[in-house]
């Protein structure tokens, strides 16, 4: 190692923007000891995905899967979070950076704010929500959304009573914590960071250029982030879909797709990405909301090109019924008098149509910030012509300068798992680049040994808050406290104008210690956003923080009940009872640790496991790549050149090279995996060549294939190629000559049952070597039939290049197949041209199949060797689509490239880099904590039965030495299923244990009167 | 000997119900979704009875029957389990 270099660099890193890209990066960082600054131009962080309600194509709730992210982020012991904040310089170079960060004044001090938001509902000035998209009002002072982390709030100066007429002043009444503080003047802060991490994330088509769609002018025009807002919950219409014109709920419901894309002409010329799903995602949500709805998505190209969405937008065709009209909208006019809408479009037969609408939204497009180039200059790296940073298709998350790296929609149009995928990626490259440096910067929490509490009865301390007036307007907190205090095992009660509060920790603190508690329960807000905070404060008094109960009186009892203040008491000293009654039962858990070996083993010697191992390697790592065939390299062995005109082969080249040269890497070719052992962080692998790996991670990066036609004489004549083929041949300087025709057929083996999906890869595919066709000679003659030209992102540059060029595109309908027949030398192919309504009959020279890909066959034993689940298609299937777009369920376990899905190769290395960062994170623990809240198993009442075996997600039961069932806790994540089906009850979860709720039943019940 | 079928029919017997009278109401809910969706009502101020309170799962899978049972044996009115 270099000592020079291990010195110079630092163990921080900055990240620019906190929206789920970030976060991830943040996140993956800070757990694998690097510190993190998170810098955010917002009041809070969560970014464009705190606004949707629902993701495709699960139907997932958004907010449900950001929100424990935003929790984490915002309680990270290496997190800093520097919000309103923008970085206005940078200097110095990878390793270390110099960032200058300039913070404008919030008006609320973040060290008193307890969210509790009482200035808001005192402020008299309302402005037009942001958040909300201007369907609804907010106030002067206010936090960005209900679930804001923080959720500190903000002064919004240029609308402020007091600093606009220098009078008002009552949100510093209203605020008990005397947090606001009209004179902050902002600050600015330099900070020393090793490298940067850039995910500014996106701005929105302005959708008011295209005047001719009304919006603005037509209220019942809306764009598609409103109408997300109008789905949500908790948006302005409470889930409930209604017209902003007059409420009444839409019957006939259009979308306009490729609002603001795919369009050089005061729009932009990049396909999104995500419209045709989102819209397709808004369809099925609304007409889930309300069946009377009637669903029509007028498109261009359906552009469902990811992983399982063809299925869903074929759900949406027939479970649904949406319906999906291939047509461009001309116009929308508003009928005069009703609010409801004339869509003009041109039907397949070319007739125009009229049709009425009672509602339309606009699936605008994604765009860079506004000012992404003076943000480009700032740091000093290029952008391409569209404002986007400029990356390179074989570094998909660098930037043109060194140590700074770019992540999500800053890149180009991306949906949510393939922007958390390059934060993770961004992750990997970090940690690689600064791996020496790991733990230099980081902190630690020292905590004071815990006490024992053998042989002591219960001595429970009740802390009831007031939440400013959150609680205690409605809920009657003194006699709360009364009833409770003489409850057996309750030894101290009172009450607290906020629990949360620094004055208050130290109390708590305090009354631990004078009144010897052993146990802690507080009433206040949510367990989800405020429990660790207290278990924190009483494992500093010196207690086991599972010592602790939170009963939820704000969220679940005072904010429901506004105004019935006698039943919301009684409700509030129920849920206090229970939560006593529960921590009565209480006992301190050991969390245990396991040791790890910083060794990673990579099953699958194409690029992407070879990507995975060398960014491991690069973080300090041992790595083992296991390859069944000889050689490394995979399918990209027969792969040339890129769409943007790489030279692949050098590329791999290079890579097999640095990967056999890399001291830490060691190869293992002609070999598989016979048996696997262990556990995360633990593993021990045996290869069918005798050789033992003991490693703590496993890549699964086994690839795919490409699928072997047996359609259009495919076999029978060689004048029919797969495009794979064609390239060699003209990689292998054939040129085409003037005037013969090539025909390419797309979807070949792809889109249909039984393989009922993209393989993404096809489309581009057959405009790469059109395109280089075309250029070789333009007298040669090309026809790309097709079903929906997939050029998505910033690709579609070279869909209108083919078009520009003179190649003929097509379409045909999956029921319409072309139909081809050999005629002497010659193929004769007959297809229907929509375009013309007429049979068009083609007489090619060469036919040229676009051929799909498929999972390698050995995806399925390696599946079931390491009991990883895989879609219908055979795709191996991560542990969340959105978020958890690399890791398996099981711990320990990632997956890198076609084994996840078909993709190109820049998602491919970029899939790769994330797995490593993932990975990264296991690796550089020496030992991972087990958490307290896990199935304890009791071998004594178990009767081996194997109930818990076939329903754990995380496949902790095993079969021991002597035959039974044991447990494994490392691999538990504390769900109990195992204990809710075990006929013996043999599995107690921690925390969550039968008496414990049992004990909580009869507390909620003992008042009732009951009925005789 | 009483038959099994009349035994049930004694115990289904309808009871007469007072007016004001508000059922008790016990939600097992699970942290990740349920709980937070209860959580969100909260934030948005939606108003639901008082009589309904929660209890914390891990996951709804940790549900036992005897939860239940043990809920209506001690009088609950209803059980609802989200998750």
């Amino acid at each position: 190692m270099n000592e020079k270099i291990s010195s110079i660099k630092k163990g921080s890193v900055l990240v620019v923007g906190g929206g789920i890209g970030g976060m991830q990066a943040a996140l993956d960082l800070a757990d694998s000891e690097f510190k993190v600054h998170m810098v955010q131009k917002d009041p809070s962080i969560g970014g464009t995905m705190v606004m949707l309600d629902k993701t495709f194509p699960t139907g997932d709730c958004s907010m449900c899967m950001i929100s424990p992210k935003m929790v984490e982020v915002g309680r990270h012991l290496n997190i800093d979070i520097h919000l309103l904040a923008e970085v206005v310089s940078v200097e110095g170079e990878p390793g270390d950076f110099k960032v200058k960060i300039k913070i404008a004044p919030r008006y609320v001090a973040p060290d008193k704010c307890t969210g509790c938001g009482d200035c808001e509902t005192k402020c008299p000035k309302k402005v037009s929500s942001e958040f909300e998209q201007g369907l609804s009002v907010r106030k002067a002072i206010y936090s960005l959304f209900p679930q804001a982390v923080p959720n500190t709030r903000v002064i919004d100066k240029d609308n402020c009573l007091y600093f606009k007429k220098g009078r008002c002043r009552l949100c510093e009444k209203a605020c008990k914590a005397g947090a606001i503080n009209y004179k902050d003047k902002g600050k600015e802060i330099e900070l020393h960071v090793g490298a940067i991490i850039l995910c500014p994330g996106l701005d929105r088509y302005d959708a008011k250029v295209r005047g001719e769609f009304g919006l603005g002018r037509w209220k019942n025009v809306v764009t598609a982030i409103q109408f997300e807002r109008i789905l949500s919950a908790s948006g302005p219409y409470k889930g409930e879909i209604k017209r902003p014109i007059d409420g009444r709920h839409p019957k006939r419901v259009a979308w306009i797709q490729c609002v603001g894309s795919r369009d050089s002409h005061n729009a932009n010329p990049w396909c999104s990405s995500v419209c045709c799903m989102y819209a397709t995602k808004q369809a099925i949500i609304a007409r889930e909301h309300d069946s009377e709805i009637e669903p029509t998505i007028f498109f261009m190209e359906m552009r469902s090109f990811g992983k399982d969405f063809d299925k869903y937008v074929e759900r949406a065709k027939t479970e649904y019924g949406v319906r999906y009209k291939r047509a461009m909208i001309s116009a929308v006019r508003e009928e005069p008098g009703t609010g409801d809408l004339l869509l003009r479009y041109a039907a397949e037969d070319g007739k125009l149509i009229d049709e009425i609408f009672d509602l339309v939204v606009l699936s605008v497009g994604l765009e860079p910030h506004k000012d992404s180039v003076e943000f480009a200059k700032t740091f000093g790296i290029e952008t391409n012509s569209y404002r986007f940073a400029k990356t390179f298709p074989l570094k998909p998350v660098q930037t043109t300068r060194k140590g700074i790296y770019v992540t999500g929609t800053y890149h180009g149009p991306k949906d949510i798992p393939e922007t958390v995928m390059q934060g993770s990626a961004v992750a990997g490259e970090v940690m690689a680049l600064l791996g020496e440096a790991r733990g230099t910067e980081t902190v630690a929490k020292e905590f004071p040994p815990e006490k024992d509490l053998t042989g002591e009865e219960p001595r429970i301390g009740v802390l009831v808050c007031h939440c400013g007036t959150n609680i205690a307007s409605t809920v009657e907190v003194e006699k709360v406290v009364e009833t409770v205090k003489d409850l057996p095992g309750v030894v101290y009660a009172t009450n607290t104008l906020y629990a949360c509060s620094q004055d208050s920790q130290e109390m708590l603190k305090k009354i631990v210690r004078e009144m010897n508690l052993n146990r802690v329960v507080v009433a206040s807000c949510t367990p989800r956003t405020h429990e660790p905070l207290f278990q924190e404060t009483i494992r500093d008094a010196g207690l086991n923080k599972y010592l602790f109960d939170l009963a939820d009186i704000r969220e679940q009892c005072s904010w429901c009940h506004m105004g019935h203040k006698e039943e919301a008491t009684k409700k509030a000293i129920k849920i206090v009872k229970m939560a006593i009654a529960k921590a009565r039962l209480l006992e301190p858990l050991k969390t245990d640790t396991v040791e790890v070996t910083p060794a990673a083993m990579v099953i699958g010697g194409g690029i992407a496991g070879m990507t995975t191992a060398l960014s491991l390697a690069d973080q300090g790592f041992h790595v083992s790549i296991v390859e069944r065939e000889k050689e490394l390299g995979g399918l990209l062995r027969n792969l040339y050149r890129t769409l943007e005109g790489n030279d692949v082969q050098e590329f791999l080249k290079a890579r097999i090279e640095q990967v056999l040269s890399h001291e830490r890497i060691r190869v293992y070719s002609d070999a598989e995996v016979k048996k696997t052992g262990g556990f995360v962080g633990n593993f021990e692998t045996t290869l069918t060549n005798g050789n033992v790996i003991k490693h703590g991670v496993i890549v699964l990066a086994t690839g795919g294939v490409e699928y072997q036609p047996t359609e259009y004489f495919y076999n029978e004549s060689d004048r029919v190629i797969t495009q794979r083929e064609l390239e060699e041949k003209l990689v292998s300087g054939e040129n085409p000559r003037s005037g013969e025709q090539y025909v390419m057929i797309q979807c070949v083996g792809s889109r249909e049952e039984p393989n009922q999906y993209c393989s993404r890869i096809c489309c581009l595919d057959a405009i790469k070597n059109a395109v280089t066709l075309k250029e070789k000679n333009p007298k040669a003659q090309i026809f790309i039939l097709y079903r929906d030209i997939r050029t998505y992102g910033l690709r579609e540059d070279y869909y209108r290049k083919a078009r520009d060029i003179g190649v003929f595109f097509v379409r045909y309908e999956v029921d319409k197949k072309p139909v081809v027949e050999k005629i002497g030398d010659k193929l004769g192919i007959k297809t229907r041209d929509y375009m013309l309504n007429k049979e068009l009959i083609l007489n090619a020279d060469w036919l040229v199949l676009s051929t799909g890909l498929r999972p390698h066959p050995k995806t399925e034993t390696v599946g079931e060797m390491y009991k990883v689940t895989r879609n219908p298609d055979g795709y191996f299937l991560e542990a969340h689509v959105k978020l958890r777009p690399v890791d398996f369920p099981g711990e320990g376990i990632f997956v890198a490239g076609l084994a996840h899905a078909p993709k190109n190769l820049d998602e491919t290395i970029s899939q790769a880099l994330a797995a490593a960062g993932r990975a990264g994170v296991v690796l550089s623990k020496e030992n991972l904590a087990v958490s307290g809240i896990v199935a304890k198993h009791r071998k004594d009442l178990c009767m081996s039965c194997l109930s818990c075996f076939r329903v754990c997600p995380f496949d902790s039961p095993y079969i021991d030495e002597e035959g039974k069932v044991a447990h494994n806790e490392i691999k538990c994540h504390g769900c109990g299923i195992c204990a809710g089906i075990c006929p013996a009850k043999a599995f107690q979860v921690n925390s969550f244990r039968d008496d414990q709720i049992l004990a909580m039943i009869d507390a909620a019940v003992e008042c009732e009167p009951v009925i005789k | 000997m009483v038959k099994a079928e009349e035994k049930v029919l004694s115990v289904e017997e309808p009871r007469e119900i007072s007016s004001g009278w508000e059922p008790n109401i016990l939600a097992f809910a699970c942290h990740y979704c349920a709980f937070a969706a209860a959580d969100l009502a909260g934030v948005m101020r939606l108003s639901y009875p008082p009589t309904v309170k929660v209890i914390r799962l891990p996951c709804t899978g940790k549900l036992d029957y005897i939860h239940i049972l043990h809920a209506f044996e001690r009088g609950v009115d209803g059980a609802f389990v989200a998750g």
